[in-house]
């Protein structure tokens, strides 16, 4: 289906039309009605047009001021606010830039972006031969999996590039560190999604040392004595009801296996045969720390758990769930 | 300019959701409490500043409109004042604008928001409507698309600030140290949303990640349902007020904003990513025209989002150098309440912060918080003789609005 295609709205984003009971700290009975305040619109772009007809040509142009020869990407006006408002004219600016301070990474999106986490924007510094410019609002991608602390950080040089399919929208283009690309990549203009992988990503390596074969023997006990925890608690089969997951994970220790199954956490000393994903951490402490009540999401946020894909981090609340869940489970019992 | 003073002030309690209120009642007990605590009626007001934030969390577009009645302003000059996170802060300079000017003598400025009404169909929670509906703040043409939230905003800016200033804001225990004091204060408080929690350092260190590295669960503002008034008036009203309440005036002594541009870049008038230049700027503005500086001031209430913000804020309002604000705890410049009570005033060299308990522990009502940092300021100067406060409020993304008012004890600290 073309991006065009889609409905503005997803299909499943509404609520039944109702009025119903709710008590809040007061606890007495309120009513409730569900509404909405949704606008829709054929947004015109008007001067701004020309900026993402540009982009759908694949190019990036931005606009000079013949003045104090500032240059503003994007294109966000015509008329130099700094110098009177004086005309500015149109440059196509290069397909490489620079990261202009180190970006966050968004794991708690907003409603319109659930389902896109994690995911990086930052600032790029694309006219840098100009006196002064503006940053580029960005995406930015990584062919090494998910987009994780230390990859862009301020001063990363990045290469442009664009969407095959380009429908004049900010997210026709993305960058990424030049780094990961070919010399062959880094000059093609306009570079292409489709020239690049980002499906199979390459795992990092991981050297087995003796000091983490015992982290991992300690963390395979541990979930060892979990999964039958799981299997007792109620919360934690809520968790993981009509689920499967089967989970590989290469460490410094040496590899094991996550399977959710059944209503069942199994861990086995090996790396499953086909496995959903395969996860790498250098420390299988990180482990050990999740069953101790720590959090896989938060070790991929801190980058000590490298994730292939999207796929992969959407498991790990559900994987986080379970050490929490038994132990309030064990806690109501006593 | 005439001299303006602040002579009544009054919140409602801060919840995450007020199922009990709809923003009317909200508002309308915000203005009921102002006016108890100013001994004054309705009738005595000239004018209102409503500071509302969104019309989307309001669920209507002019929804001072609707209030207008419900608050006793009927057939009275109403001006509403829309300034993202610096909401409140505008509306109370405008409040004290129309005073100075002799326009009004005396005016009542209220701000509020019905944030968690909103509500996500998908994830069946009220939070990422909130996140999203905060997100529509960001342009529909370039930012918004690609997934801009107030959190990463902001955290783009400690990122930036942490790029050119390193071994300062990123050391998580300087951070969790000050949450732990923020909670200290926020128990004290009562009508603060968190006021019977419990947060050590050491929890807010194993909290989750919102954004690594500067941002856990427990350094953010809340989402908060609630409303917030103040009166200013006239030398002459303000007079007249306190002989009825037996309060002192807070006069007014210099006010500072600054909105910085919309797009970072490098230089010209661009936002620079490594500092909060808007506060910078409204902070020697506001000193300028009280004519203190800011080691003068012993009790501030900071817009504080996030705790690495907090800091960085401290460091642009001059209490602590840019690049060792972490000085605030390394140092003591941040006053330890349980050594004050509520009656001290903090030893020299230390400021007290955020007594409110702050955003992140008393309550972060948008269109108001201003307004209810400027409450407990008031609370605090009053109760510990403080001759000098300063309310700060921040807002828009990366943190581009600004501003700064200081305010004196009528009689100094006698």
């Amino acid at each position: 289906m073309k991006k065009e295609a889609l409905p503005v709205l997803p299909l499943d984003f509404n609520l039944p039309r109702e009025v119903s009971e709710v008590r809040g700290m007061d606890d007495t009975p309120c009513l409730q009605f569900s509404s909405h305040m949704v606008t829709f619109y054929k947004q015109t772009y008007g001067e701004l047009s020309r900026f993402f007809f540009a982009l759908r040509e694949g190019r990036l142009i931005g606009s000079s001021c013949p003045k104090c020869k500032q240059v503003m990407v994007p294109a966000a006006t015509w008329h130099c606010p700094a110098c009177n408002f004086v005309e500015m004219k149109e440059v196509t600016l290069p397909n490489h830039g620079v990261l202009a301070a180190t970006a966050p990474i968004t794991i708690f999106p907003s409603a319109s972006f659930i389902g896109d986490a994690p995911f990086c924007r930052g600032y790029v510094d694309v006219a840098t031969d100009a006196p002064a410019a503006s940053y580029l609002p960005s995406r930015l991608c990584t062919t090494t999996g998910l987009p994780r602390p230390g990859i862009f950080v301020k001063g990363t040089k990045l290469k442009l590039v664009f969407e095959d399919d380009r429908v004049g929208s900010i997210r026709d283009i993305f960058w990424v560190p030049a780094s990961e690309l070919s010399k062959k990549q880094l000059d093609k203009v306009p570079l292409l999604a489709s020239d690049l992988s980002f499906e199979t990503p390459k795992a990092p390596d991981v050297k087995h040392t003796p000091a983490m074969v015992k982290a991992r023997d300690m963390a395979l006990a541990a979930m060892k004595k979990l999964a039958p925890d799981v299997a007792k608690s109620p919360r934690a089969q809520k968790d993981i009801a009509g689920r499967t997951h089967v989970v590989g994970v290469k460490t410094a220790g040496g590899d094991f296996a996550l399977i959710v199954e059944s209503g069942k956490l199994k861990v086995e000393d090996k790396l499953p045969r086909k496995p959903d994903f395969v996860l790498v951490a250098e420390d299988p402490g990180v482990f050990s720390r999740w069953v101790d009540d720590g959090s896989l999401t938060d070790a991929a946020v801190e980058g000590s758990l490298w994730l292939p894909n999207r796929a992969a981090f959407a498991v790990l609340p559900i994987l986080d769930r379970l050490p929490r869940s038994v132990r309030r489970d064990l806690r109501d019992a006593k | 300019m005439r001299r303006v003073g602040i002579v009544g002030a009054g919140i409602t309690e801060c919840r995450g959701r007020w199922v009990e209120a709809t923003y009317w009642e909200l508002f309308q007990m915000a203005v009921r409490r102002t006016l108890d605590d100013a001994k004054m009626k309705v009738e005595e007001v000239d004018s209102v500043v409503y500071g509302i934030y969104n019309d989307i969390f309001e669920h209507q577009a002019i929804p001072e409109s609707s209030l207008t009645g419900l608050i006793g302003m009927a057939n009275k000059p109403g001006t509403r004042v829309t300034s993202g996170g610096a909401t409140g802060f505008y509306a109370m300079r405008t409040a004290y604008m129309e005073v100075a000017s002799g326009v009004s003598d005396c005016v009542l400025c209220v701000g509020g928001e019905k944030a968690t009404d909103c509500f996500d169909p998908r994830s069946k929670t009220a939070t990422p409507m909130v996140i999203d509906t905060i997100a529509k703040s960001w342009d529909p043409f370039f930012e918004y698309p690609l997934g801009a939230t107030a959190s990463d905003s902001y955290m783009q800016m400690c990122m930036g600030y942490n790029d050119s200033y390193p071994n300062d804001i990123g050391d998580t225990r300087v951070r969790a140290k000050i949450v732990e004091m923020l909670c200290r204060q926020g128990n004290r408080n009562p009508y603060a949303q968190r006021r019977d929690e419990k947060v050590s350092a050491e929890q807010v260190m194993q909290s989750r990640w919102i954004i690594a590295p500067f941002l856990r669960l427990l350094e953010a503002c809340m989402y908060t349902e609630g409303a917030g008034g103040l009166i200013f008036a006239s030398e002459k009203k303000a007079r007249e007020i306190s002989e009825r309440t037996g309060q002192p005036p807070i006069w007014v002594k210099g006010v500072g904003a600054a909105n910085e541009a919309y797009a970072p870049g490098r230089g010209s008038y661009y936002k620079p990513l490594d500092r909060i230049v808007s506060d910078r700027l409204a902070a020697e503005r506001a000193y300028a025209m009280a004519g203190v500086k800011a080691s003068d001031i012993q009790v501030v209430e900071i817009h504080d989002a996030f705790v690495a913000q907090l800091m960085i804020t401290m460091g642009e309002l001059g209490f602590v150098p840019i690049g060792k604000t972490r000085k605030l705890i390394d140092e003591g410049v941040m006053a330890d309440i349980r050594t004050l009570g509520d009656d001290k005033p903090p030893p020299k060299g230390q400021v007290l912060i955020n007594p409110s308990g702050g955003l992140i522990f008393g309550g972060h009502f948008v269109g108001g918080s201003n307004m209810f940092s400027a409450w407990s300021l008031r609370r605090e100067m009053i109760n510990r003789k403080l001759p000098l406060g300063l309310v700060h409020g921040t807002g828009a993304i990366n943190a581009v609005f600004g501003g700064a008012m200081v305010v004196e004890l009528d009689g100094g600290a006698q």
